[in-house]
């Protein structure tokens, strides 16, 4: 029987920014039900990474796929496919939660039985009935980034990315987040960065460690939790350890 | 998704935000208290001007002087409500945001332009209230009145968008409002020289809006004129769609 394509696949994707390499020669694949985490140290290039798949980005060099499309040649279907939620979550500061949620199936030209459903669902999801009518600039930075997520899913996407999710939570809100995802992933990929290793290892199966732009580790995680502590950050602390250039 | 949807949020916004109130206040004061000094200077010369078939009338020395002061107005708040549209969404990744929803650079251009537009144009609709309830006591001549209006409304589309074309390619609010105001400037003061002297207007006249806006403010409706307030539109749309479709590829 044939494989099924990756839900993401990134071919050789490069790309400079303010004339420095920022991701060079990049290729890694998500799977449906895959939890990709993306670690590396600050400036390694994972936001610049989840930009490019969100479609945000253009690369310089390489390809990103979509369920085998490409995703600069149909960038309008393909954008209906992901959720993506950057590191300073965009929100209308004047709006309310419900008002900008429903802002959002607008932009996505969500039809308005369904639009309103959605809205309904994810305020249900993200826990945020009681801040549904509030000002969104009146938010805390871990109810701004429940509603950036609920922002990213109204449309449901095949694919949600990430970028730092868990920055600025408290621990409560951090486990809220794990519990999230975990329950989100089982109908999507989900792709996210960090540079906290304990977040990666308690909510990815996989891990794409980076590195000055580069790929240095890709690999799936143990099954289990004991077996995944103290290898990931050995791992990861050798490769931030790497001077400039050093292949992996 | 069309532009209005863009635009629809985008005066949502505004409509909640106390420095557009602060502004459109600031505004419709300022045009009140020229309404009433032009009412009072025309009621004391009227005695001394010519009678009215050869002196200048209502709309002549009151409302066409009114429409010009508001043009005037809006060179400063323009550039004040368009700074933010694109300079300081793009820093708040709201530019992202509508990029990653499915808007193309010209959606998301044409609707922060409508939008900035609409604000405008109601405040010249509450503004040309004010020549219109004198309309019963005196005779304004409405043909001249429509074609100043329509001038009006014509050349504050035109500094809108050069607004939005500021706000498009600066990174900073302040900068795309200083940039948007000295463009506009330049477009009112480029031919006063010509025109302090006497002298034809060849292409520096061609350029001024005073030279499109003269002959609306006297009743006439020329193509030409119409011609030029699209353009800048046009161009300043374009510049702007162009630059914000190259998001994606700049970073």
């Amino acid at each position: 029987m044939a494989k099924p394509p990756a839900l993401l696949q990134l071919d050789h994707v490069s790309r400079r920014l303010s004339g420095r390499e920022v991701l060079h020669d990049l290729s890694f694949s998500l799977q449906r039900d895959d939890v990709l985490g993306l670690l590396g140290v600050n400036g390694a290039g994972k936001s610049t990474t989840l930009a490019i798949v969100a479609g945000v980005l253009q690369p310089d060099a390489g390809t990103v796929r979509i369920d085998d499309r490409v995703v600069n040649d149909d960038l309008p279907t393909i954008r209906a496919r992901i959720g993506w939620v950057p590191e300073s979550v965009p929100l209308w500061p004047e709006l309310t939660v419900s008002e900008s949620l429903d802002a959002c199936g607008r932009l996505r030209d969500l039809p308005n039985a369904v639009r309103k459903t959605a809205c309904e669902r994810e305020i249900a999801r993200l826990e945020l009935e009681s801040v549904a009518h509030r000002l969104c600039g009146q938010l805390s930075l871990g109810q701004k980034r429940r509603v950036g997520l609920a922002q990213a899913l109204l449309h449901e996407p095949d694919l949600l990315v990430l970028d730092e999710p868990g920055n600025g939570l408290d621990p409560v809100q951090t486990s809220q987040l794990r519990e999230l995802i975990a329950g989100l992933s089982p109908k999507r990929g989900i792709i996210l960065s960090s540079h906290e290793l304990a977040e990666v290892e308690a909510t990815c199966n996989r891990v794409v460690i980076l590195h000055e732009g580069r790929m240095r580790h890709d690999a799936p995680l143990g099954a289990s939790l004991d077996d995944r502590r103290g290898k990931l950050d050995a791992q990861f602390r050798a490769i931030a350890a790497q001077p400039a250039g050093v292949a992996a | 998704m069309s532009a209005f949807t863009i635009a629809r949020i985008d005066l949502k916004r505004l409509a909640v935000r106390p420095f557009a109130w602060t502004l459109a206040g600031i505004t419709l004061a300022m045009m009140a208290w020229q309404f009433l000094l032009g009412v009072s200077a025309f009621m004391h010369a009227q005695p001394t001007v010519p009678g009215p078939v050869m002196g200048p009338g209502f709309t002549d020395s009151v409302v066409a002087p009114y429409l010009l002061n508001y043009i005037q107005l809006c060179l400063v708040i323009a550039p004040l409500i368009t700074m933010q549209a694109l300079a300081g969404e793009r820093g708040a990744q709201r530019l992202a945001l509508l990029s990653a929803s499915g808007a193309s650079g010209a959606h998301i251009v044409l609707g922060k332009f409508i939008a900035r537009l609409a604000f405008l144009w109601l405040l010249l609709v509450v503004v040309a209230t004010l020549p219109l309830v004198l309309g019963g006591a005196t005779h304004p001549d409405w043909g001249q009145f429509g074609a100043a209006l329509l001038a009006t409304a014509l050349c504050v589309a035109a500094l809108t968008a050069i607004g939005i074309a500021c706000s498009a390619f600066t990174p900073e609010p302040a900068l795309a409002a200083t940039a948007a105001l000295l463009i506009g400037e330049a477009l009112s003061l480029i031919d006063a020289g010509v025109r302090i002297t006497g002298g034809g207007g060849g292409w520096l006249g061609y350029l001024a809006l005073h030279t499109h806006l003269a002959p609306a403010m006297r009743g006439l409706v020329r193509s030409e004129d119409i011609v030029y307030f699209v353009l800048i539109v046009a161009l300043a749309l374009a510049l702007a769609i162009r630059r914000v479709a190259a998001e994606r590829e700049r970073g």
